[in-house]
């Protein structure tokens, strides 16, 4: 992308100075509005239990999996409640999973003196071959079992299954279906080319300096200081920057101060102090030259619960006076330049790798979106806050752009629906870890990546 | 040396750095003069990887430098990086460099950038007299119309700042150090609070109002006694402004006080004019905490009108003030001000005496008060 065109200037820098070098204006953006308003909490109330998200999902997406299920196993087929089962017959029946797993790691266990057992430290992955499927709906559960992928679905996905109940008081499936691609969204893409960079993970406070000079060629690249003119006049094209999360490192997190003594805290400032005005330095740099949204992480100061809201101004104080800094929450959903672009900082989708046999992230990405559902293990192993009147994870409109943050690496793939939507999912690399970030022209969706190295100690690569 | 560096000390746009960097070393290799440099070069291009094209861009040494371009199916762009005399084991004094350079210069980072950015306009005016320049620079290439659509904040805050601008500049120039700082310093706290407040309210028209009012303020250090008749009128004056961000119900009030105080503040108005420019960065502070304490200074000044009490600080008064305000001196002597502009209505030369007295006394110690906060 920018390589080709850049080409013939490549060594133009390397000759005595010329006249007035050229600046290039950057691309106005037109036409962005932020679509994340669900996943901003206004007043928040913890007294409510999670029940309700459940209840107000499978409502949800109710309709739209018995629209499905009629048009993959015929009109005729008989959609029952868990209630009007009858042995023996087949019928469809749409609920919410459950998958009892002896290896989730259970608070009451932990706490739970007669056992005496130390609590279970952290696993990559938490599935076992014994853990069981049960389908749910509003008053009855039923276990699960026949051609189902038990290892692959995770706990609260909503889907339909085709079976019949047998006379254990089992349902054997012979079939499921989810709620497939969202209903697509009119394409209204900029006729010239338009870029967003997409970075996450830059993992700023971490005891490592390495990746430093690699944000900060990151930063030059796309303020135009960086590269021959052919190359600037590219990243002029940059319309946008993404910041998906972790934008403090998981060093930054000292929790052990909570429980230290306070005398002994008293004169030390949070890891996290340091890190957020470097933070702020960066950000500076980058909203004097191009329109950024930050996007809090895992590791990031704002709440842990999804949806995460936004970062407060008052840490930001620099780069806040501008107007091109945007503080969003974290799964964030924009239009710009009329593609929307959905995503979230990673954590819905590392927390299905932990509870499911899916390693690849792009696979994990993929299947949320042909699940219908941005986080369906939201309640139960993410940290999620109580809606009750709505969830809104629930995708109802099909995204141009999907993608999810700090992942191991680059990945991206362009999926086409059959109801004609297209969408470019891409797995955005942690940039503390690969160095890399992502490009995403929004004429063709495309994604290419971009890595960043400098020399060190030992040999470059 | 890194080409950031070079383009910042010299303020010159980076291509310019690179190709000066270029040029220096061609030069000095052909004069052979012995010093042997050692040349780090930036190298972009195309790279084959895993499958898909990856964009590279790396800061190699120079004996790499044929290798990595090699290694890229297409190069997009080669140049200087830096140029030091000793060998580089790794890349930190690079970023060392980079990093303390733009650290000085935070404010113009993108000054020298081939890329200008017509949307990265300053926020709110509060935050103006840091560093006016980014934003109001002539580089601005396009009406930030675009970046209207961006945000709503463009316009609105495109408009405060020139003025004000000129205004702290001039500001500047005249003022010893020390007051504008606190009060840069408070201005930038309170800014932080209260934006939404002052943006909300009419700033321009109520600028002029401010500036006079912190002119009473900050006269009371050099004419106490002049400074004292000007004082019920900058209240008013502050009145105004304030009670227009706050509250609606006091306008009545302060028109009802215009009248009755005009044969004073026709005299006072042109030493106000005169200082307006010059106390207009505390304008700023005074306006920040003007609206919150608007509403408690009325309650509190009709106390204090009750009890005709001559203290000092109003302990005993309620509550509300104490709570918050970044200092409770000036607020007692605000209250004061409002007095006569909240609940009186027009009072006349008898309760201005009165309050002569008390705001002398005030003054004094909200000075003090004042002086020991941010001194």
């Amino acid at each position: 992308m920018f390589s080709e065109q850049a080409a013939p200037t490549a060594q133009g820098l390397l000759a005595p100075p010329s006249a007035e070098p050229p600046t290039f204006p950057r691309v106005p953006v037109s036409g962005y509005s932020d679509c994340s308003q669900p996943f901003q909490l206004g007043e928040r109330s913890f007294s409510r239990q999670y029940a309700h998200i459940y209840a107000v999902r499978l409502a949800g997406m109710r309709p739209g999996l018995e629209q499905r299920a009629r048009s993959r196993w015929g009109s005729d087929v008989a959609l029952r409640k868990l209630s009007e089962l009858q042995a023996g017959e087949k019928c469809c029946v749409v609920g919410t999973l459950f998958k009892a797993m002896q290896l989730q790691p259970s608070i009451l266990q932990e706490i739970s003196e007669e056992h005496n057992l130390v609590p279970q430290p952290p696993l990559p992955k938490y599935i076992q071959p014994s853990d069981e499927l049960i389908l749910e709906d509003e008053l009855q559960r039923i276990k699960l079992e026949g051609a189902i992928d038990v290892q692959r679905l995770v706990t609260g996905t909503i889907l339909a299954v085709y079976g019949a109940e047998q006379d254990d008081g089992r349902f054997l499936a012979e079939d499921h279906c989810f709620a497939d691609l969202p209903p697509p969204l009119p394409w209204n893409g900029p006729s010239s080319d338009r870029f967003v960079l997409l970075a996450s993970g830059l993992g700023l406070g971490s005891v490592s300096g390495e990746a430093l000079l690699s944000t900060q060629l990151l930063v030059d690249l796309v303020t135009g200081q960086l590269g021959a003119e052919g190359e600037q006049s590219f990243a002029a094209h940059i319309a946008r920057v993404i910041l998906a999360g972790n934008l403090l490192s998981q060093n930054t997190q000292s929790r052990d101060t909570i429980n230290k003594a306070k005398y002994l805290t008293k004169k030390t400032q949070a890891a996290s102090v340091e890190a957020v005005k470097m933070l702020d330095e960066i950000l500076l740099q980058l909203c004097t030259s191009v329109p950024v949204d930050v996007m809090p992480g895992e590791f990031d100061p704002t709440n842990y619960t999804l949806p995460q809201q936004p970062l407060h101004r008052c840490m930001l104080p620099l780069a806040s006076a501008y107007a091109t800094l945007r503080l969003v929450t974290n799964p964030y959903q924009a239009n710009l330049d009329g593609v929307r672009f959905l995503g979230t900082s990673g954590q819905n989708i590392s927390d299905i790798f932990k509870y499911s046999s899916m390693d690849d992230y792009l696979e994990i990405l993929e299947w949320t979106l042909l699940a219908g559902h941005i986080s369906p293990t939201a309640p139960d192993t993410l940290g999620c806050y109580p809606f009750y009147k709505s969830d809104p994870f629930i995708l109802t409109e099909c995204p141009h752009v999907y993608f999810c943050g700090n992942a191991p690496h680059f990945q991206s793939k362009l999926l086409q629906g059959k109801e004609g939507q297209r969408v470019l999912l891409v797995t955005v690399p942690d940039f503390s870890a690969t160095q890399t970030a992502c490009l995403v022209n929004l004429r063709d969706l495309t994604c290419q990546p971009i890595t960043f190295s400098s020399f060190g100690a030992d040999s470059e690569d | 040396v890194t080409y950031k560096w070079l383009s910042y000390t010299l303020g010159v746009h980076v291509n310019q750095a690179k190709q000066m960097l270029y040029d220096y070393v061609e030069r000095k290799r052909k004069e052979n003069s012995g010093a042997q440099l050692h040349v780090t070069y930036l190298v972009a291009g195309n790279l084959l990887q895993n499958g898909h094209t990856c964009h590279k861009v790396a800061v190699v040494r120079e004996d790499k430098l044929e290798a990595m371009k090699s290694k890229l199916s297409t190069i997009a762009s080669v140049h200087v990086y830096s140029i030091q005399k000793a060998l580089l084991k790794d890349s930190s004094p690079l970023y060392n460099t980079d990093y303390d350079i733009v650290k000085t210069n935070l404010q113009h980072c993108s000054k020298f950038s081939a890329i200008l950015c017509a949307a990265a306009v300053r926020r709110t005016p509060p935050d103006a007299p840091r560093a006016p320049a980014s934003a109001q620079s002539p580089q601005r290439q396009r009406d930030p119309d675009a970046a209207g659509a961006v945000n709503g904040h463009g316009p609105p805050a495109a408009k405060p700042p020139p003025q004000q601008h000129k205004g702290i500049m001039g500001m500047f120039a005249a003022k010893a150090a020390a007051k504008p700082q606190d009060t840069h310093k408070e201005a930038k706290a309170e800014a932080k609070e209260a934006p939404g407040v002052s943006a909300a309210s009419s700033k321009p028209p109520t600028k002029n109002n401010i500036m006079s009012n912190f002119f009473g303020k900050a006269a009371m250090n050099k004419l106490k006694v002049s400074s004292v008749p000007e004082q019920p009128k900058e209240e008013k004056e502050v009145v105004k402004p304030s009670v227009a961000a706050a509250e609606p119900e006091s306008s009545p009030n302060t028109v009802a006080e215009k009248p009755g105080k005009k044969p004073e503040s026709a005299r006072i108005q042109q030493k106000d004019k005169k200082s307006k420019t010059k106390r207009a960065d505390r304008s700023d502070d005074e306006e920040e905490r003007d609206p919150e304490n608007v509403k408690k200074k009325r309650k509190r000044i009709k106390q204090l009108q009750s009890d005709s009490s001559d203290e000092e600080d109003v302990p005993p008064s309620p509550t509300p003030e104490e709570e918050k305000t970044p200092s409770p001196p000036p607020v007692p002597a605000l209250k004061t001000e409002l007095e006569p502009a909240s609940t009186e209505g027009s009072a006349g030369g008898r309760k201005r005496k009165r309050k002569r007295v008390l705001k002398s006394k005030m003054f004094i110690d909200e000075e003090e008060g004042c002086m020991g906060k941010t001194g």
